[in-house]
This record gives structure tokens, C-alpha cells and sequence, in this order.
């Protein structure tokens, strides 16, 4: 779906962001890349949709070169969803907000409904429809954010730090969010510094430093101890899971669940 | 030290009541930590106490803040300076945009009291060592990191020297690596002798720097205690607190009946 | 007639002089006549093609060309360059900073030279905002590239975040300063403001004077306006 090789980006101030990265995104994948603020997240991801060009180096969405295709044309396969909700929305009706997308891409009628509709549901916003989006707190902005692109049915979905500044309700949202996409076979790529997060959602996780892909991987293989100096480098730590379990010696246990169920084996 | 005494509070333009009767005292010298989901209100009470609401911001308020017994709802924000001082989440909109250097920024506050230049910059000299922001005294406050950006906005308070140091959610937008930064600051401003109030939806950061802990609920406190008996409350979740990860970890242990963490030989 | 033009003209040397000494020569220029041109062509057409006068120089339609209202553009337009290179010398050249500083130390009130002095920042932070803003949009199938109708639609999405994200950032940044005490009236005690030198204190009373001068002399009609 996503094959990425060497790619290159420098800014035109100089900042070389991102340094040759490789990466491959097979169809209804579900990863998580994270990495400190300035590793590359977000540059690297603004070139799914054609916001960013490569300065060097390929990168083709669904088997064609992304570097010819317009922005509008690729946002209709690659659906981005950003950080702040409070730089997108712009209607006076949830409803109207996240009808936006799909009708960008020429859906209409009963169609388009229906895909409001989906999308309302996936994020638990259908109550609110009609209500003023500012009327809302921030965690459900940044829900309706994230339902706005949902609706616009791209087969690649990616959210950019969608539990940063949510509460314990809109992160569990989240996880159900990305674990439905991945259900209806669309490719999930979240970018987060939410290592807990990462390791209960994703079956891959991509860690970035300086412009950098320095480790790829299951959360086993991320957050095993042999891979620890790395993360370090990067100021990152795995989960309080994987360093108990790594400390009581029962393995790579990314998760609570798996601490719990790793220990109850060995007893 | 710092009290809330009964007070309830409306935005303006809003009829509900996003304060219900709360009472909270900040005594000298405390770390305490708030917590709750997005909308309980945790910001709300941090305007309050700060004198921003209904001062500044607007809107209704019943009940009374005191600081060290003075009545303080009826007076300008400049004039609590020195008292209580709020941080907020944004490192970007806290500073101010008129100063080419760190120092000048720290300066801005206890310059703006109309205290003569020695003291100021005595003042500023001594937020920037208490934070350990010497080495960045010189560089552009616009190019520093989220952590940089928010330790700098701290120190621009303390720079006025307040006894009530109060911070909403100073590390929702920052990375782990900023957030381990402010938490840092965090511990060195305690140093100073401020009372400190951490509104956090991270219970992890709670964990180790608070004395007391905090939970709003819709407006009104729920529970307030210690921080390890508050933190291991089987409600937290209920009110849209995530428990810190030493407290989930214990609980699935002893939900499979497998021995505790200290049993384990685990020490944090 | 000429005497008409010696002074601007010699004035915009001295301008010219001094940004060449400055080092800025070239952006003064591009600035001066970014200002000028769009008042230029208007005045210089008009008067070319409509001013009375006695010396025809030659007819295009309607319109006699005179000397008199050519030599009446051209005195126009080195006027205008006088006034717009100054300007633009002054812009160029003085810290904003540093300028509404020492406003505030000759008696300014602290809260006008800060709002002052902010705008000037505000407007960078402004653009970088409506360009993230943008990027979302497009991000969700707004159409940036089509046709005229599609560009006219995309106003309300592009404008509308700017707009309402700027008032939350006025609000958060007004209770921050509020917090650090910038509400407080009476004066500060600056920090540090640009040094005042001897030799610029003397250029400032000799233009004071020399402005005076050319008050005085077109008032007693010693310098007539342009005929």
C-alpha cells in the first residue's frame, strides 16, 4: 500500500528532517511511529498526502509514485487527521463538519448520509450531531476531528497524536477507533508518544529519531530489552509492563496483560 | 495559603453552573495534584484561584477566595502577582513575544511590578538558577523546545516571587521528554518553598511529586487524601482518571492472584 | 521649474546615501517603489493627460499633453519618493523593539507600547497558523488548485479556523500577560533601552529645527507649493 525508500526531506530553512527512511505499509496494517517532538513524525507523514515532496528518495501509495499526484487526489486514498482539532473546524453543525470530507470527494445524497452517519457512530458523536462544535469539550473536538476524516472512507487512515490532551474516556474511544478501522480493513497509521498506547493498539510500532526509522517492529521485538539502549537514545521508555517483566525475567511483556499472563505461566 | 471556600462558578453567556460549592485549601509549602476527566472543571478552579475568573475572564462567582486571609475576588489579577500565579498548557501563548532573549522574558513579570532594575534582575537571575536555565538565558524564546518553551514559562513566574504557584496540565502538549523536564522543574519549584497545584490527567507524574491528591467530579470534589490512597481508588476510572501504571499493574496481579510487585521483588 | 525638483531629489540622495551606508540599498528600493507605484501611476496619469497648461506638447484623443502638466507629474513623483524612501529607511532601520522601548521611557504607557510592539510579532505567528490550517483542509479534499467557484468555496474553511483560533489565542495569550502583571498601571523601570549618543541627539534637534524652518518659510511664502 505504502512503500517508502530513502526518503529525504530538508526544509527550506535548512532543517534536514528526514534522513533516508524506509518504510513499507502493507494494506489494512495497523502501526504506530513514534519518537520525540523533532524525530521526523510528522514530516514523514505529510508526505502520504502530498503536503510535503521529497527532497530525495521514492515513495509510492497504492503502487503509484505519490511524488506526481496532487494533494487533492491523494487525500481521497490517504485521509490525515491533525493535532489540533481547532485548525479544522470550521462548521457550525457536527454534522455539517464532518460531512465536509466526504463531500470533497463527490459523495452525495444518501451516500454521503450514510458515511456521516458511520462516522458519527465510530467516534460516539451521533447525539451531538447537531450541536455547535465549540459547544463541545476539547476531547470530543479532537474525536470530531478524527470522525471528519473517518467519513471521507479513504483506505489509509492517519491520526496525528489523537490521545495527546484526551482524558481517560477519549483515549479508550481512540483504541476502540483504531481497533474498528483495522476490523474494516483499512491501514491505520497513528503518530503518538504514548508508549502504553502504542503497545496495547498496534501490532507494529515504527520508532523515529533524527529524521531516522531506528527500530520497526511487533512491541515484542520494540520493547525487548536488547532494544532498550535505543530507545534510550531517543529518550524514550518502553511501558512500566515491559520493564517489570523484563526486570522479573519472564521476557518481553509490552503489555499489562501480557505481564499478568506471562507470570501467571511461570508459577 | 490559598482557599476556596464554597464557591461556585458560571462562565458568562452560560447558564450552567460548571462549580459547585467547592471547597479547597492550599496551605503552605503543599504539592497538591487535580485530576478529572476534560470537562470537570479543573481549569475552572485554577481561573478561580488565580483571580483570573471572574476578574478577567467573566462570569459569576459565589462563595470567596482568600489568600492569607485577604478576600481577593474583588481584585485586579495584577494585584495578586506575588501571590498566585497560573501556568498554563500552551508554551507557545504563554510567552509574551516582545523580548529577543530568555532573561528578558523571565524579567518581564517582576519588571512589569515597577520594581527597580537591581531587583529585577535579581529576581530573574535567581527563577532562571532555581530551574536550571542558565545556559539558555541567551537564546530566542521562540526557538526553544515544548519543554524548553514551558520551563521558561515557569520561571517567568517565579520570577515574581509567589507563595501560590498554580499549573494547568503544563505537560499535555509536551513529549515524554518535555513532560520529564517540567516534572523536574516542578520538584525544584516546591524547593522554593511555593505551595504548588498540578492539574494532570498523567497520574504517573502525580505519583511521585504530590503530598495530597485532588479529584473533581461535574464540578464538585469527589475525593481528596493522601496520594498513594487517592491514586489507588477503584473509582479513579469511574471519573475519567486514568491510575498511574504501578497502581493498574498491581491490580491485574492480585486479579490473577499472582503475588504483588514488592512480593515479585520489584522496587520501583 | 527646477528648483522643483532639487530638493526632493536631493533629499532621496541623502535617503539613498544612507541605506547604501546601512547596507540596505536594494530592499529600500524594492520597498520604496512597492509603496510608490500604485499612487504613482494614478497621479502621474491623471495629471499627464488632464492638467491645464499653455504649451501643448502633443494630443492622444481627447487629452492635450502639456508641459506644464507633465513638469506638475514629475515634481509629484519625486515628492512621493521623497516621502516613501524616508519612510521606508525609517522601517527598515529601527528595531521595533528597541523603538517602542524608548517610546516608553519618554512617557508612553507600557500597555500601548507592548500592544505595539506585539503586533508586529503577531503577524508571522498569524501566516504559519493559516498555512497548518490549510494543509488540514487540503488534508480532507479541500481544493486549493481548481477552478474559481471551488476557490470561493474553500473561503469559509480556510478562513473560518483562522479567525477562531486567533480569538483563542488572543484569550490565552491576554490571561497569560494578565497573570505576569501587565495590567498593572504606572511606570516600569526598564530593563534596558537603546543608548541615546550625543551626535544622534544633535541630528534629532537640527531636523526638529530644519523642520520648523520649512514651516516658517512656506508660511512667509519664502518656498512656494508646486504651481
Amino acid at each position: 500500500m505504502i512503500e517508502i525508500s530513502g526518503l529525504v526531506h530538508v526544509y527550506p530553512e535548512g532543517t534536514r528532517a528526514l534522513d533516508g527512511v524506509d518504510l513499507h505499509v502493507a494494506p489494512g496494517e495497523a502501526l504506530a511511529i513514534v519518537g520525540q517532538n523533532g524525530s521526523g513524525k510528522s514530516t514523514l507523514v505529510r508526505h502520504l498526502n502530498g503536503l510535503l515532496r521529497p527532497t530525495a528518495g521514492t515513495i509510492r501509495i497504492d503502487g503509484r509514485d505519490a511524488a506526481e499526484r496532487k494533494v487533492a487526489d491523494l487525500a481521497a486514498i490517504v485521509g490525515l487527521a491533525f493535532q489540533d482539532p481547532d485548525q479544522q473546524i470550521f462548521a457550525g453543525r457536527v454534522r455539517a463538519e464532518v460531512a465536509f470530507a466526504p463531500r470533497n470527494f463527490g459523495l452525495r445524497g444518501a451516500v454521503l448520509e450514510a458515511a456521516v452517519d458511520e462516522a458519527l457512530a465510530a467516534v460516539g458523536l451521533v447525539e451531538m450531531a447537531d450541536t455547535n462544535p465549540y459547544d463541545l469539550g476539547y476531547s470530543r473536538r479532537k474525536l470530531l476531528a478524527i470522525a471528519s476524516v473517518i467519513a471521507a472512507r479513504t483506505p489509509v487512515v492517519v491520526l496525528d497524536e489523537p490521545t495527546t490532551g484526551q482524558d481517560l474516556r477519549g483515549t479508550s474511544r481512540v483504541r476502540r477507533i483504531v481497533g474498528d478501522l483495522a476490523a474494516q480493513g483499512r491501514t491505520v497509521i497513528a503518530i503518538t508518544h504514548d508508549m502504553r498506547f502504542a503497545a496495547e493498539t498496534f501490532g507494529r510500532i515504527v520508532v523515529m529519531r533524527d529524521g531516522r526509522v531506528v527500530l520497526d517492529g511487533a512491541p515484542t521485538v520494540v520493547f525487548a530489552e536488547s532494544a532498550w539502549p535505543v530507545l534510550a537514545s531517543t529518550y524514550l521508555e518502553p511501558p512500566l509492563a515491559a520493564r517489570v517483566g523484563a526486570r522479573l525475567g519472564v521476557g518481553t511483556t509490552p503489555t499489562e496483560a501480557a505481564l499478568v499472563a506471562a507470570l501467571a505461566r511461570r508459577d | 495559603m490559598l482557599e476556596l471556600r464554597g464557591v461556585t462558578y458560571r462562565y458568562a453567556g452560560y447558564a450552567r453552573l460548571v462549580l459547585h460549592e467547592v471547597n479547597l485549601a492550599l496551605r503552605d509549602g503543599e504539592i497538591v495534584g487535580l485530576i478529572g476527566g476534560n470537562d470537570a472543571g479543573k481549569s475552572t478552579i485554577c481561573l478561580v484561584a488565580s483571580g483570573l475568573a471572574p476578574a478577567s475572564v467573566g462570569g459569576e462567582l459565589r462563595g470567596e477566595v482568600v489568600i492569607d486571609g485577604t478576600p481577593t475576588t474583588s481584585l485586579p489579577v495584577h494585584a495578586l502577582a506575588e501571590r498566585v500565579v497560573l501556568a498554563f498548557q500552551n508554551p507557545a501563548t504563554q510567552r509574551s513575544g516582545v523580548t529577543a532573549t530568555v532573561f528578558e522574558e523571565v524579567a518581564l513579570g517582576p519588571m512589569n511590578l515597577g520594581l527597580p532594575v537591581p531587583e529585577t534582575i535579581q529576581r530573574t537571575r535567581q527563577a532562571l538558577a532555581t530551574l536550571h536555565l542558565e545556559h539558555i538565558a541567551d537564546r530566542d524564546p521562540t526557538r526553544l523546545s515544548g519543554g524548553q518553551g514551558q520551563l521558561v514559562a515557569i520561571a517567568s513566574l517565579l520570577a515574581m516571587r509567589p507563595r501560590h504557584v498554580l499549573l494547568d496540565e503544563p505537560t499535555a502538549q509536551l513529549d515524554p521528554e518535555g513532560s520529564r523536564l517540567v516534572a523536574a522543574a516542578l520538584r525544584d519549584v516546591a524547593a522554593t518553598g511555593a505551595a504548588l497545584l498540578v492539574a494532570e490527567q498523567k497520574t504517573d507524574l502525580l505519583d511521585g511529586l504530590c503530598d495530597r491528591v485532588v479529584v473533581v467530579e461535574e464540578g464538585r470534589i469527589a475525593l481528596e487524601g493522601p496520594t498513594p490512597d487517592v491514586l489507588a481508588d477503584e473509582r479513579l476510572e469511574s471519573w475519567g482518571v486514568e491510575p498511574p501504571a504501578r497502581v493498574r499493574i498491581s491490580r491485574a496481579l492480585e486479579g490473577a492472584r499472582l503475588p504483588t510487585l514488592h512480593q515479585l521483588g520489584w522496587m520501583p | 521649474m527646477a528648483g522643483g525638483y532639487l530638493v526632493p531629489l536631493g533629499l532621496v540622495a541623502i535617503v539613498l546615501v544612507s541605506a547604501a551606508v546601512a547596507g540596505i540599498l536594494r530592499r529600500l528600493v524594492r520597498l520604496s517603489v512597492l509603496l510608490t507605484l500604485p499612487i504613482a501611476i494614478s497621479v502621474v496619469l491623471v495629471s499627464a493627460l488632464t492638467r491645464p497648461g499653455e504649451t501643448v506638447l502633443f494630443v492622444i484623443g481627447p487629452f492635450d499633453i502639456t508641459l506644464e502638466g507633465i513638469d506638475f507629474a514629475g515634481q509629484t513623483l519625486v515628492r512621493l519618493f521623497a516621502i516613501s524612501t524616508a519612510i521606508g529607511l525609517f522601517t527598515l532601520t529601527t528595531d521595533p523593539r528597541a523603538f517602542v522601548l524608548d517610546l516608553e521611557r519618554r512617557g508612553l504607557s507600557p500597555r500601548f507600547a507592548f500592544v505595539a510592539a506585539a503586533t508586529i510579532e503577531a503577524v508571522p505567528a498569524m501566516v504559519s497558523r493559516a498555512g497548518v490550517i490549510a494543509a488540514a483542509q487540503r488534508s480532507r479534499g479541500l481544493d486549493t488548485e481548481g477552478s474559481v467557484a471551488a476557490r470561493l468555496r474553500g473561503i469559509l474553511p480556510l478562513v473560518g479556523p483562522v479567525l477562531l483560533s486567533s480569538l483563542t489565542e488572543v484569550e490565552e495569550r491576554s490571561l497569560a500577560l494578565e497573570v505576569r502583571a501587565f495590567g498593572r498601571p504606572g511606570r516600569r523601570d526598564l530593563l534596558w533601552c537603546p543608548p541615546d549618543r550625543p551626535a544622534e541627539r544633535l541630528v534629532r534637534w537640527l531636523l526638529a529645527l530644519a523642520l520648523l524652518g520649512l514651516v516658517v518659510a512656506r508660511a512667509l511664502g519664502a518656498w512656494p507649493p508646486i504651481p
